[in-house]
């Protein structure tokens, strides 16, 4: 009653408030609240310091892997992303294994193998006494049923990596047979001598060994009863949410044998979310973290593992239509590009300049290849004299492995540079998945993209302008002399000649320039300090196997 | 009742095929194409070819239709193109965590915006008038995704208070049961996993809920100042009533009829699955799983998903209907006789 009569006469009661009180008061609590939530959150890290949250983060014998998205599957045959090989890289093995700190690789599995003069016969000397989780004998049969499947024809076309490793009739390359002469001898003969099939049989991708009995029993797909001889065996699977491995008792290896009992991968899409998580404890190791959060987890207290990566970014020009047809177009194009300045300012401290295709670590005779320098004048005279003004560009809206800035961000630089030569860039910017269905049917003069090496070797990253197939070869360069020392190369064993080889391929490209190199980009990971021993190799992914806890 | 519900259910049919076939048209004629996805940087125009083809993705969009939908009225949802399983499968693993988080947002909303909508309109323009205000504004315009990372960084981040992410710590993981985690914890009696179960939930559902207990509030202070002005309130006060027994017996009872449409309503949009809260927190629903597949041009496992919602949104307005028509018994939806 005594509200009914106040609202009417238009005076306020003893319980009403005035607007503008009111809003006097939200003024106050808006300003105090930062204040507070300031003097809330040094207590509570004080308190935090006594213990976490209370997740399997914080237990000594449980590590916690954060990633940003969920395995396709367990199956090392049906996988291609680095998700899904985290976490078979601890449940299988392979033959012969990457060096952490190299390409090189050393025997594994294999205890020792041979290689026939001619490059077409691989003897490997299987280890014994190893055991699938499942109790199976590791043996030649294991090795030849694991590889036999994704051979034709019964590869399936959900294999994306059995062509590269083991070849194709088409092609006429890879896998013509594999035969056991007896339990712990397995002999490969290749259709045509391929250096760099030794390291594919080191690649975590389509190489690891299966065991048979699980094929039997899981009718040929592991996705979900992943069975290896690893230090790890597989426990769960909740989808969308994680992954837990348990430590393998019985594994062969003591000197590799696992410092852990139990590996929790947790699956988080948003990257903000999981450097949180890290710096909560809910996390012990978290992959996939940028430049732009780098920063926030050193000042969460977590330390940032830097390791150099396998990768390129680059601008591919289309050599086969358009202005750029014309090689000096081309080369004007690299010298309108101060590279060093754009890396600088894109990447800063989390990228090296590109001076060479491949990255130096990987092929150390890369680093005398000398590319055009920036000059901006010939640049601008050549585009003069060539009648060029205007270009296109094709790219992808997000970040890449290879280039954390993004894609946009790069082709707005390069505008920049190619607008001060007095050309005009136009750039058509995709989402991923559209920009991988354009960039092939698209007319375009320049495109961003990136090459993420698999095995290595150094085909792997100078073949991309020999290939025939325009989703490979962007470029479309097509050179005779250049398709010929690719050829010689995978033919050719390892050592000073090779390199020779790849070096010329290297030189190749700097002059004819059928792309622009820009650099390449670390690979950032974040870890809390109780880690350690965790190494990322320059080859593939972690072996956790090494990594301990407190 | 029964007719008009049945003349409902067959609407809902022709609104389900609909939405199918503009998903399916639209999945297929402007998405990108899953093969490069699924194959990866080695992805020839040969290999895609051929991935295609091992999927159907060659022949005429027709028969793609008829042959989807021929698979529909078996149950067969078909299989996702990433990771080969089942998308019924896929669907029904991740409902429970919707489902879960939804009525656990609701709830949240509901007890709270009821509680300040009447709180507004019992003391209007007194302070909680005032608050229920900006609470309403703030609800509703906040995006969601900035006020779920806020609180990711605050209370897990600054307060380390709790998780940041995900449904419970995966080693206390229930395994069976209902997949209600909640649920399924209290019945076995691990109060240590409940507690953690608990504990997860409180971010997503309090980011998930702020729009509903906006809408709630605003909608419940409304209806409530509409009825405390009725004559049967002013009735009840002349005879003695007691305040509070004439706000909670004669007005809020009344007032609860839009608030329950509301509130019905709320409910089936929540368990479309809140694509944003769930990605942020990492929460294994069908909302991350339409995004995801929405990524991954993952045709099956989107198509699975949009049904399911439409699914559910028409139930769910049929349920509100009839709920509606019992509540109120000057609602009626037959036409009269004679």
């Amino acid at each position: 009653m005594g509200l009914m009569n106040s609202s009417k006469t238009g005076t306020l009661s003893s319980r009403e408030l005035s607007r503008r009180t009111f809003v006097k008061a939200m003024g106050a609590i808006a300003a105090a609240a930062p204040v507070a939530l300031n003097l809330a959150g040094c207590g509570s890290q004080r308190a935090s310091e006594a213990g976490s949250s209370g997740t399997s983060g914080s237990d000594s014998g449980t590590l916690t892997f954060g990633q940003s998205s969920e395995p396709a599957s367990l199956d090392p045959a049906l996988i291609q992303d680095g998700a899904s090989s985290n976490v078979t890289n601890q449940i299988y093995e392979t033959l012969v294994r990457f060096d952490e700190d190299s390409s090189d690789v050393q025997p594994w599995l294999a205890e020792k193998y041979e290689i026939s003069e001619d490059g077409l016969t691989y003897t490997f000397h299987l280890r014994e006494g190893v055991k699938f989780h499942d109790g199976t004998d590791f043996n030649a049969e294991a090795v030849k049923r694991s590889i036999d499947r994704q051979l034709e024809p019964n590869r399936t076309e959900d294999m994306p990596y059995a062509s590269f490793n083991f070849g194709s009739e088409d092609s006429g390359t890879g896998v013509a047979s594999i035969e056991c002469p007896d339990d712990y001898t397995v002999v490969f003969t290749l259709c045509a001598s391929s250096t760099p099939f030794i390291k594919n049989l080191a690649m975590q991708l389509s190489s690891p060994i299966v065991s048979p009995s699980a094929l039997d029993e899981y009718d040929n797909d592991l996705t979900e009863n992943p069975v290896g001889t690893g230090p790890f065996t597989f426990r769960s699977w909740d989808h969308d949410q994680s992954i837990v491995l348990d430590a393998n008792e019985d594994y062969w290896n003591d000197d590799a044998a696992p410092k852990v009992d139990t590996i929790v991968f947790r699956f988080i899409s948003e990257t903000a979310s999981r450097v949180t998580a890290l710096g909560n404890g809910e996390c012990d190791v978290i992959e996939g973290v940028d430049m732009s959060t780098a920063d926030q987890v050193k000042s969460a207290g977590k330390e940032i593992l830097t390791t150099e990566g396998m990768n390129i970014n680059y601008v591919v020009l289309r050599t086969d239509q358009g202005p750029m047809m014309d090689v000096e177009a081309r080369r004007a194009v690299r010298q309108a590009i101060d590279v060093d300045a754009l890396v600088d300012a894109l990447y800063g401290d989390y990228a090296t300049v590109a001076n060479s295709f491949m990255p130096v670590w990987m092929a150390p005779y890369d680093k005398d290849v000398e590319q055009l320098a920036y000059d901006p004048d010939a640049a601008a005279a050549t585009f003069k004299e060539l009648g060029i003004t205007e270009l296109t560009m094709l790219t992808y809206s997000s970040q890449r492995n290879y280039n954390p800035a993004g894609g946009q961000e790069l082709a707005e630089s390069i505008q920049g540079y190619l607008s001060d030569a007095g050309v005009k860039l136009t750039i058509n910017s995709y989402d991923w998945t559209t920009y991988l269905d354009r960039n092939t049917v698209e007319d375009w003069d320049l495109c961003a993209t990136g090459w993420i090496g698999d095995n290595g070797d150094p085909d792997n990253f100078m073949n991309l302008f020999s290939d025939t197939d325009p989703s490979i070869n962007m470029s479309r360069f097509a050179n005779d002399d250049y398709t010929a020392l690719i050829q010689k190369g995978t033919q050719t064993p390892d050592g000073d000649e090779r390199d020779d080889i790849y070096l010329q391929c290297e030189k190749m490209i700097a002059d004819q320039v059928p792309a622009v190199v820009i650099c390449h980009t670390q690979t950032l990971d974040g870890y809390d300090s109780s880690v350690k021993g965790l190494v990322r190799p320059m080859v593939g992914t972690f072996y956790l196997s090494e990594v301990s806890k407190g | 009742m029964a007719k008009y519900v049945l003349k409902r259910l067959m609407m809902a049919v022709l609104v389900l095929f609909g939405v199918v076939t503009i998903v399916f048209i639209i999945m297929r004629a402007f998405s990108s194409d899953p093969a490069a996805s699924v194959l990866g940087q080695h992805a020839t125009a040969e290999s895609m070819a051929a991935w295609r083809a091992s999927y159907g993705l060659d022949k005429p969009l027709w028969e793609q239709y008829v042959s989807y939908l021929a698979g529909l009225l078996h149950g067969d949802l078909g299989y996702s193109y990433y990771d080969h399983t089942s998308v019924a499968g896929q669907i029904m693993g991740r409902f429970p965590a919707t489902i879960e988080l939804a009525v656990c947002a609701i709830l949240i909303a509901g007890v709270f915006g009821i509680a300040l909508g009447v709180a507004a309109a019992v003391h209007k323009r007194s302070f909680w008038d005032y608050f229920s205000t900006v609470v309403s504004l703030v609800g509703v315009s906040m995006p969601v995704f900035w006020l779920g990372i806020l609180l990711i960084i605050l209370f897990a981040g600054s307060l380390h208070v709790l998780p940041s992410t995900g449904r419970i710590d995966p080693m206390l993981q229930p395994v069976g049961g209902t997949g209600f985690y909640l649920l399924d914890t209290l019945l076995s009696g691990d109060f240590e996993a409940f507690g953690n179960a608990l504990a997860h939930m409180i971010l997503p559902s309090v980011t998930l809920a702020m729009y509903s207990l906006a809408i709630i509030c605003r909608m419940t202070r409304s209806s409530m100042l509409d009825t405390l002005d009725e004559d049967y309130v002013r009735t009840a006060r002349a005879k003695g009533v007691r305040r509070r027994r004439v706000q909670t017996h004669h007005a809020l009872r009344n007032a609860m009829l839009p608030v329950t449409t509301v509130i019905g309503l709320e409910l089936g949009s929540l368990l479309g699955g809140a694509m944003l809260t769930e990605t942020i927190f990492a929460w294994p629903g069908i909302g991350k799983l339409a995004v995801d597949a929405i990524q991954q041009s993952d045709y099956p496992v989107v198509q699975g998903v949009v049904l399911l919602i439409g699914v559910i949104y028409v139930l769910m307005n049929i349920v509100v209907d009839v709920v509606y028509a019992y509540l109120d018994p000057r609602i009626t939806y037959t036409k009269e006789e004679g």
